[in-house]
């Protein structure tokens, strides 16, 4: 099976931003969760997932969506997501999905929305 | 279900001309007529199939019940001719395949305008109280059965010999693929106790079509004899010996055959 | 190691080995073709066309015992076979040869003229002449007695391996049953029909349905999909399975019933590895009055249903809101009524039919979609369960490897009077 997501992580002073590209499927899906624990998040930071270049995302795409915000919350910190493409926004309205995360244009308005929480 | 594509069929050659099926053997697909085929186009309307488990056939139709006797390959092959509804036709069965040409004539003999048993065999096993002599002990079909064991790793998979797609060889045609010759190893072994451990010699004197007997000149597989013994038990049959050796004359001498068959085709029907 | 003690080292052989190294080159230089032919560790065997033995070399007469008149222009190379071999070789090797030019590593036994057995690995090739014609076969022979013994073990292994795959696969057809209600219940007055598509027979996959009686001439039904494959979403199934069987039991508003399950799955299951399904429950009711069933449907985050009207046409039924099951505490779960006239079908689906390649034989990764999906329906309106199903199924094969995802669709129909049904 050719390998059809990659994931590309950048880390900003918000925290870290990932950007999925590919298609986020049963196939995919594993290997992006058992990234997941590595991942480095402070408390307050905030976890931007960026699916502008996400083609691609079923129902088991979205338990990372599920696992990446399980994994933020534990760490005190918050989850957005950033460029949801139109397809997959429709996913979301079947799952109910829209109403859990909060949702940017961007990846940039989601670091310039971001804010310290204080101490 | 689709017979056509179950048996992977091909029809050629000149239509409304009378009918010639080629019925391959033990071991290999369609393809072993290839070198026979365009001389018989000339004359014949050319039916060419593979046996279930076989080449391209629909492997999913395969089953362990309907293929442990040569009866299962004999209603394949009625079930054949029904469906082609191209009239009586002279069936050409190579090996193992000869005797389910005799089963099919003595079943439904208005299906056959004639049978051509190449390189036949009614009984490979000998039975010494029976003056019968077929060239083989039982031990010895057990030792073919470890032989396909034995290349069984090299025969499945990825490790298949040298076959696939040889840009070398492009005379070798689109249609041979990779599975020439090459069998699951469960239905090879399955299709080898059918083949090996069949005695049809009762069956022969059933046949109430032209036959005609093709042996070959030297045969490890069906010696001269046993075209003999087939000849005589099938009443009214012609025999005829090939120069070719070995078991594949459709191979060895594809000129010598194809006019064999031409002309035991082309004056019975 | 520095120069000067290359330059020793050197210094002393050309003293005491000059005898040996000279002996060694010039046995070299003059090891002919022909000796390299005879006595190569390996067979050479040459053959007419027919396979009779034209020349052989001393290495295979030393291995068998013969003397080259025994063989050369005697015997036939399938002769040195044993008889398996042979008919090995007649069925399958020659055939290959005639047809290739050339096989390569094959297994098979030579006998020796002590009786004995000699495992090899043959490689054959047709020389041709200018002309492309066949002139005679070339074939090696390796001795592969060690070879044979790991060969033997390799292949027991194999058959192992192979015999696991199908335990595994019975198993996993058998955990798959399980799953599923072994034949759906008998609704006075409705017509049903569903059917499971398995995508991969090695892992059991995570859709399911089922239909039930509820107390007081009420039934109930659901389908839903399981997050991910294989052992652990099968045990989610079959919790969520039980549990809406159980919950509908105690308490059949719809909203509750997957409320319950939201509970169940959201304690049992969080942090890395989160499970949730997407599930639809629906309360039917026989609606003496206008005939047909009144149906409550609640959705948590499943694609909708889609509804084929007997006038010939069909839409979706959103359940807009309706979240899926066992992510969050408090799930919003929504729903809608339905009333499902004589000649209406509701048809239930998991997303394994709407996400399937369409064109996956070509390579291509187009997935067929909710439009195409509702399009199908429109077409197919009015129709029965059974023909629903049945057209779902043709639907399928269609798509062939393209249904990479396990796919379960649940149709229910109320049948016209019969006098209708005549038209």
């Amino acid at each position: 099976m050719t390998k059809r997501l990659s994931l590309h992580t950048r880390t900003t002073p918000a925290g870290p931003v990932i950007e999925l590209v590919g298609e986020l499927d049963h196939h995919t899906a594993p290997e992006i969760r058992a990234a997941l624990p590595a991942l480095s998040l402070n408390p307050g930071q905030q976890l931007v997932l960026d699916l502008g270049t996400l083609t691609f995302c079923d129902s088991t795409g979205i338990t990372v969506l599920i696992a990446a915000r399980n994994h933020a919350l534990a760490a005190e910190a918050s989850i957005v997501l950033a460029a949801v493409p139109d397809r997959v926004s429709r996913i979301f309205r079947i799952v109910g999905l829209e109403q859990v995360f909060l949702i940017y244009l961007t990846a940039q308005d989601a670091e310039a929305a971001w804010r310290p929480t204080a101490g | 279900m689709d017979v056509r594509s179950r048996n992977h069929v091909r029809v050629t050659g000149r239509t409304g001309a009378p009918v010639v099926m080629l019925a391959h053997g033990f071991g290999c697909d369609q393809n072993m007529w290839r070198l026979v085929v365009p001389e018989l186009e000339r004359h014949f309307t050319v039916v060419l199939f593979d046996h279930v488990g076989a080449g391209n056939s629909d492997l999913t139709a395969w089953s362990r019940e309907r293929y442990s006797t040569l009866d299962g390959y004999t209603d394949d092959l009625l079930e054949l001719c029904r469906e082609l509804a191209l009239g009586p036709i002279t069936f050409v069965g190579h090996s193992v395949s000869a005797m389910m040409g005799v089963l099919a004539a003595a079943r439904e003999p208005e299906a056959f305008a004639g049978l051509v048993l190449l390189a036949p065999s009614p009984c490979f096993i000998d039975e010494p109280d029976a003056g019968y002599r077929g060239g083989f002990s039982a031990e010895d079909i057990d030792e073919l059965l470890e032989s396909l064991d034995a290349n069984y790793l090299g025969w499945s998979g990825a490790m298949a010999p040298v076959v696939m797609g040889n840009p070398q060889r492009p005379e070798l045609g689109e249609e041979l693929t990779s599975s020439f010759c090459r069998t699951d190893p469960e239905i090879a072994r399955v299709f080898a106790r059918v083949t090996f451990l069949s005695d049809n010699r009762a069956d022969l004197a059933r046949v109430a079509v032209p036959a005609l007997v093709a042996q070959c000149s030297s045969d490890a597989i069906a010696p001269p004899e046993v075209g003999a013994f087939v000849h005589a038990r099938i009443p009214g049959s012609q025999l005829v010996t090939l120069n070719a050796t070995g078991h594949c004359p459709q191979l060895a001498a594809p000129e010598e055959t194809a006019a064999a068959i031409a002309a035991f085709a082309g004056a019975i029907q | 190691m520095s120069k000067t003690n290359d330059e020793e080292h050197g210094g002393a052989r050309e003293d005491e080995g000059p005898v040996d190294d000279r002996a060694q080159f010039s046995a070299l230089l003059e090891d002919s073709a022909e000796d390299l032919y005879e006595h190569a560790p390996c067979g050479y065997l040459s053959t007419q066309l027919d396979g009779r033995i034209a020349k052989v070399n001393t290495t295979l007469l030393d291995w068998l015992g013969y003397q080259p008149e025994d063989l050369v222009g005697r015997k036939y190379f399938s002769e040195l076979l044993t008889v398996g071999g042979r008919l090995y070789h007649e069925t399958h090797f020659a055939p290959m040869l005639r047809m290739h030019g050339e096989i390569s590593g094959i297994a098979l036994e030579l006998k020796a003229t002590d009786g004995s057995r000699l495992p090899v690995l043959v490689t054959s090739t047709v020389k041709k002449g200018g002309g492309g014609q066949p002139l005679l076969i070339r074939t090696t022979i390796f001795d592969a007695r060690d070879r044979r013994a790991y060969e033997t073990e390799l292949l027991r292994a194999r058959q192992a391996a192979d015999r696991e795959r199908d335990r595994l696969q019975a198993l996993t057809t058998t955990l798959q049953k399980t799953l599923l209600p072994p034949t759906l219940a008998n609704v006075p007055g409705l017509d049903v029909c569903a059917h499971y598509h398995v995508a991969s027979v090695d892992e059991v996959g995570g859709d399911f349905y089922d239909l039930f009686p509820l107390a007081a001439g009420t039934w109930g039904m659901f389908l839903g999909d399981v997050c991910g494959k294989g052992v652990a979403a099968a045990a989610v199934t079959s919790l969520a399975r039980y549990t809406l069987r159980a919950a509908a039991v105690y308490h059949p508003d719809p909203v509750a019933v997957l409320g319950n399950l939201n509970t169940v799955l959201n304690h049992e299951y969080n942090g890395a590895d989160p499970r949730f399904c997407t599930v639809v429950f629906g309360l039917l009711t026989p609606d003496r009055v206008h005939g047909g069933f009144q149906i409550t449907l609640a959705s948590g985050g499943h694609p909708p249903a889609l509804l084929m009207r007997a006038d010939g046409t069909a839409d979706i039924l959103p359940t807009p809101g309706g979240q899926l099951i066992g992510v969050l505490p408090d799930a919003h779960i929504s729903t809608t009524t339905v009333h499902l006239a004589p000649g209406d079908t509701l048809l239930l689906h998991t997303d394994g039919l709407t996400e399937a390649h369409t064109n996956a034989a070509i390579g291509g990764g187009e997935r067929y979609g909710d439009d195409a999906f509702l399009d199908f329906g429109r077409a197919l309106a009015p129709t029965t369960a059974t023909g629903t199903i049945s057209a779902v199924r043709g639907l399928l094969d269609t798509f062939g490897t393209g249904v990479d995802d396990d796919t379960a669709v649940l149709a229910i129909h109320v049948p016209r009077p019969h006098s209708d049904e005549q038209q």
